[in-house]
């Protein structure tokens, strides 16, 4: 096992982890949902960027607003239609309709773009930096440095502006927010709209690690709500180093063991965590 | 069309709330004046918080509200409780007053755009940390952090910067010790004195009836009595029930 290579590869994974989870993570902190589309909503946003560059000629750095804006489009969308049952809190059917809008995101997407497996080529995916034996893409590198401006904006946004102290209030007490003028179902849709933009932009940018497929998104949602519990519900700190944890252990457990069982390992260690801390790893931190 | 000469601030008229078809609230009119505070007392149950909630259009529950809502002459009926509170009409609720995992700066700051009406007084943070200085001295803390009598405080606190034409408080004595009760309540007082609309729902009818001008008593939903102060502390069923008096 080559350690050094294994701590990149672990690095990047977990950035690509944490990038797709941030999304998710205000959705749950905020309007305490889980949002079993969330895979297909990130397929989505790989498969309009690779639409955009392969078929429309666009730049990566174009087709990556275009995927960001179906992402909110689709956000907006799916929170209009599940709003009464967001506000009133009613939990299983806004799972059966998470998990069925993801779906109808695949079987569209499948419509539209077809069901064979494509590459999202992007001017960073085959650009390499190497030190010695160890090795990472420029793609890989901008994921990393993504995921962290964008985990520092969030958090920056959150703790320090208006807009952020009114998705807290929301997310302690949406009752009590009311009461001081904030109009709850507006920060609803923001969030969601938040959700879609985020899942849409780490589908650009982390899509083109591995060959999509309209078929993909269970393993990412599967592997995203392990960062987004083991980091606490709502964390915005607490899912980046999850994120972090997840994809070093996958990639030290994959090269020690075998890549097969990693998923499995990893709900080993959630199941553990979250019998020692239920609140997660970071409970209590936002 | 306003009429916002008139003396009253907050008037309901033909306020029904019912859960589940069981009617928990039936008033004909009920209405606070400026610069007056309006004490609703009665026991447990008679539909005090009913009556505030129904007021501010909100609830925790999910009740079938229907009649008016009158503020500065301006319908509020078909409003939803965030306009009513953009609009003036203030609840400081029972019970969880505050956000927790906010600091006192940060509940005291995190409002939204409020339009600055000329005739409406928008408090800063500094004019709450005025009227209570010791939130100044917690300005650090979390609300979760709080005593019971600073979180009521800073539940006024924060209303009172949304600009209030009204302000209503549900029961601001429950928990608290009789210094911080009568400090609570003899802030009312003071705000009423400045020309607010106070409603005040209190059991703890002995302590209210001080500083309330008038006083309205409710049981099962309904108004039984009325009347000035003073009158009402005479009235056998508030001596009796409330203030401990010995029936001869």
């Amino acid at each position: 096992m080559n350690f050094g290579q294994q701590l990149i590869n672990g690095l990047v994974m977990g950035h690509a982890f944490a990038l797709v989870a941030i999304g998710w993570t205000v959705l749950l902190g905020v309007a305490r949902l889980v949002n079993f589309g969330h895979g297909q909503m990130y397929m989505l946003g790989a498969f309009v960027t690779w639409f955009a560059i392969a078929t429309l000629g666009m730049p990566y750095l174009v087709a990556i607003p275009m995927a960001i804006v179906i992402g909110v489009l689709v956000g907006l969308l799916m929170q209009r239609i599940m709003l009464q049952a967001t506000i009133e809190q009613n939990l299983v059917s806004i799972m059966i309709m998470t998990l069925g809008f993801g779906y109808v995101l695949h079987g569209a997407a499948a419509l539209f773009f077809g069901s064979t497996g494509q590459i999202l080529d992007t001017p960073l995916s085959s650009k390499e930096i190497a030190f010695g034996d160890l090795w990472m893409t420029w793609q890989d590198a901008a994921i990393i440095g993504v995921a962290i401006i964008e985990f520092i904006v969030l958090k920056l946004i959150i703790d320090r502006t208006r807009i952020g102290r009114l998705v807290r209030m929301v997310a302690e007490d949406p009752k009590l927010a009311e009461l001081a003028g904030v109009n709850v179902r507006n920060v609803y849709l923001g969030v969601f709209a938040f959700e879609g933009a985020a899942v849409a932009f780490a589908g650009a940018m982390v899509g083109p690690r591995t060959p999509i497929l309209t078929s993909m998104g269970f393993d990412e949602v599967i592997m995203t709500f392990v960062v987004v519990v083991l980091g606490g519900i709502g964390s915005v700190t607490g899912s980046y180093l999850a994120g972090i944890a997840l994809g070093l252990f996958t990639a030290f457990f994959g090269a020690m063991v075998s890549p097969a069982y990693t998923t499995a390992a990893a709900f080993v260690v959630l199941i553990a965590v979250l019998v020692l801390r239920p609140g997660g790893l970071a409970a209590g931190a936002r | 069309m306003s009429d916002r000469n008139e003396s009253f601030v907050l008037r309901a008229s033909g306020l029904k709330v019912a859960y589940a078809g069981n009617t928990a609230l039936s008033i004909d009119q009920i209405e606070v004046r400026r610069g007056e505070v309006l004490g609703v007392v009665g026991a447990n149950g008679a539909g005090k918080s009913t009556l505030v909630n129904a007021l501010a259009g909100w609830s925790r529950g999910a009740p079938r509200v229907s009649g008016q809502v009158m503020l500065d002459g301006v319908d509020l009926s078909a409003m939803p409780a965030h306009d009513r509170a953009r609009a003036g009409l203030l609840l400081v609720p029972e019970g969880k007053l505050v956000f927790g995992e906010m600091t006192v700066d940060e509940n005291l700051s995190s409002l939204v755009g409020m339009s600055q009406d000329a005739d409406r007084r928008f408090y800063d943070r500094a004019a709450v940390f005025e009227l209570f200085p010791r939130l100044s001295e917690r300005r650090n803390h979390l609300g979760s952090q709080l005593s019971g009598g600073e979180r009521q405080m800073l539940g006024i606190g924060r209303a009172l910067m949304l600009g209030p034409r009204a302000l209503m408080l549900d029961e601001p004595s429950i928990g608290l010790a009789p210094r911080l009760v009568s400090t609570v309540l003899q802030t009312m007082r003071t705000l009423a004195s400045t020309g607010l609309a106070v409603l005040l729902v209190e059991q703890n009818v002995r302590a209210a009836i001080d500083v309330v001008d008038r006083l309205v008593l409710l049981e099962r939903g309904r108004v039984v009595a009325q009347g000035p102060a003073q009158a009402m502390r005479n009235d056998p069923r508030i001596a009796q029930a409330y203030l401990g008096a010995s029936s001869t």
